[in-house]
């Protein structure tokens, strides 16, 4: 594993543009897609929408090459590390568990847990948001969507915060902190699928979903359970978080757009949609390719690994009429802003009923709010794109006012 | 009388959803997530929305063909 930094996507491909901005990141992107790129490690750069599209879908193209694993993982994470027929196999399993009619079970609680969240400093006129909001909501509905106590997020948390920034010098001692780390949390883990199972209930919560889902009679093996939550903590807790970040840093500083939102709130889908295209929170992703093959103006060898910008695909002005503006309710916005073809985001439509969801309670309670005057929400260059700290102002209200 | 068949390309659908979130009354979701024509002949009025489902799709996965069967 000591290539590992070498395989997977680390630095933003668009910071390698002249005009890369973190704050407002939507140029770089385009002028990366603006004519075929290598970025200094000699890995291609895919950021015209079509090629990605069509590269995702080709045969020859997998997430992982057998061999090294994103995340701090020791083994391939399911579903992102697999593809073909196993691949096919666990997303029959899984996309269930997070199609429409089962994660619209949780609209309530999302609702209520806004309310809770906004209590705490409703009164105040300002917060910072990221941690107070967007960083909270997605944890707490993370472990009502698992069936398990409201105490036990701090579980999750520790080990997501050990995964995606471990403790270290070295990188072989980073891998080492974020396996402890993933050691703990699948001895916690552990505990509970016992409790469960010797309750003889499943449940109908996802842990009662992973215990008794089953393909032709195959049911998921207590090491499944355990990849699968692994990978679903880091994935589902960041890039909510994320997303609804950028979302309402994007709001505060559109008074008219928000507030057309909340005097409409059966708006609030597509313009998620739209804004989740502009933001495009996971900006880009790692392929590998098994074999030789050509494709629009590229050439592509068996064993290479390329990056995929969907920030970019994003912005392609040959996808997109006027990319760089946001038009809320924005027709043919075919965005990729949850990747595409056979690893398109397990979680989209957990996450877009939560973002969706949130911002029409938030709303509610606080329709009228703008970034703090005398600073500014800070966006990360890197990796997943969010707004922390995120200084939010608005008029103060009474706690009870709901 | 002449009408639009809406059809989805199984091998390229990757269950995005948004065909069936813009346009429930064409589309709807199965028990996976991934979408099920509901009105396999879309009718004059119709039409808007069925071409508005092809446009958004990431996917390029569904296609609008003439149909002189009114199937």
């Amino acid at each position: 594993m000591t290539d590992a930094t070498a395989t997977f996507a680390l630095a933003n491909p668009a910071s390698h543009m002249p005009s890369f901005d973190a704050t407002a990141p939507q140029r770089a992107y385009q002028d990366l897609g603006a004519c075929p790129f290598t970025g200094p490690d000699g890995k291609k750069v895919l950021a015209k929408r079509a090629d990605i599209v069509q590269f995702n879908r080709h045969p020859a193209v997998r997430a992982s090459d057998g061999v090294h694993f994103p995340l701090g993982a020791t083994e391939p994470l399911i579903p992102l590390g697999l593809d073909g027929a196993e691949h096919r196999f666990y997303r029959a399993l899984l996309d269930p568990l997070f199609a429409p009619k089962a994660i619209a079970r949780l609209k309530p609680a999302v609702r209520s847990l806004v309310d809770e969240l906004v209590d705490g400093f409703i009164a105040d006129g300002q917060v910072e948001l990221f941690g107070r909001f967007c960083e909270a909501l997605p944890g707490a509905i993370f472990v009502e969507l698992l069936g398990l106590p409201a105490s036990d997020l701090g579980h999750f948390v520790q080990f997501k915060h050990a995964v995606i920034r471990p403790q270290g010098e070295t990188v072989e001692e980073q891998m080492a902190y974020a396996e402890r780390a993933g050691d703990v949390m699948r001895a916690y883990l552990n505990q509970v699928l016992d409790e469960r199972e010797a309750s003889g209930e499943p449940g109908d919560d996802l842990i009662g979903g992973f215990l008794s889902t089953s393909i032709d009679g195959r049911r998921l093996a207590r090491a499944e359970i355990l990849n699968i939550v692994y990978l679903l903590v880091i994935a589902g807790l960041d890039t909510v978080a994320a997303s609804l970040s950028c979302i309402i840093a994007w709001l505060a500083e559109h008074p008219s757009e928000r507030a057309t939102l909340v005097a409409d709130p059966s708006l609030l889908p597509q313009a998620v949609e739209e804004l989740l295209r502009f933001e495009s929170p996971v900006m880009y992703g790692s392929r590998y390719v098994t074999e030789d093959f050509e494709l629009n103006d590229w050439t592509f060898t068996a064993g290479e690994w390329v990056d995929v910008v969907w920030a970019a695909a994003n912005v392609d002005p040959g996808a997109f009429d006027d990319p760089l503006a946001v038009q809320l309710t924005r027709s043919r916005n075919a965005h990729i802003g949850f990747a595409s073809g056979p690893h398109r985001c397990l979680g989209s439509n957990l996450a877009r009923m939560e973002m969706i969801t949130a911002l029409e309670q938030f709303h509610v309670r606080i329709p009228d709010y703008w970034i703090t005057p005398g600073e500014r929400p800070s966006f990360t260059a890197h990796g997943v794109r969010l707004a922390h700290p995120l200084p939010l102002s608005f008029t103060p209200r009474s706690g009870d006012s709901r | 009388m002449t009408s639009l068949r809406i059809t989805i390309d199984d091998e390229l659908c990757a269950g995005h959803g948004r065909c069936y979130s813009l346009h429930p009354e064409l589309f709807e979701a199965d028990d996976r997530g991934y979408p099920i024509v509901r009105q396999v002949a879309v009718s004059v009025e119709g039409t808007p929305g069925a071409r508005d489902a092809v446009e958004a799709c990431p996917e390029s996965a569904i296609t609008l063909s003439s149909s002189s069967e009114g199937t």
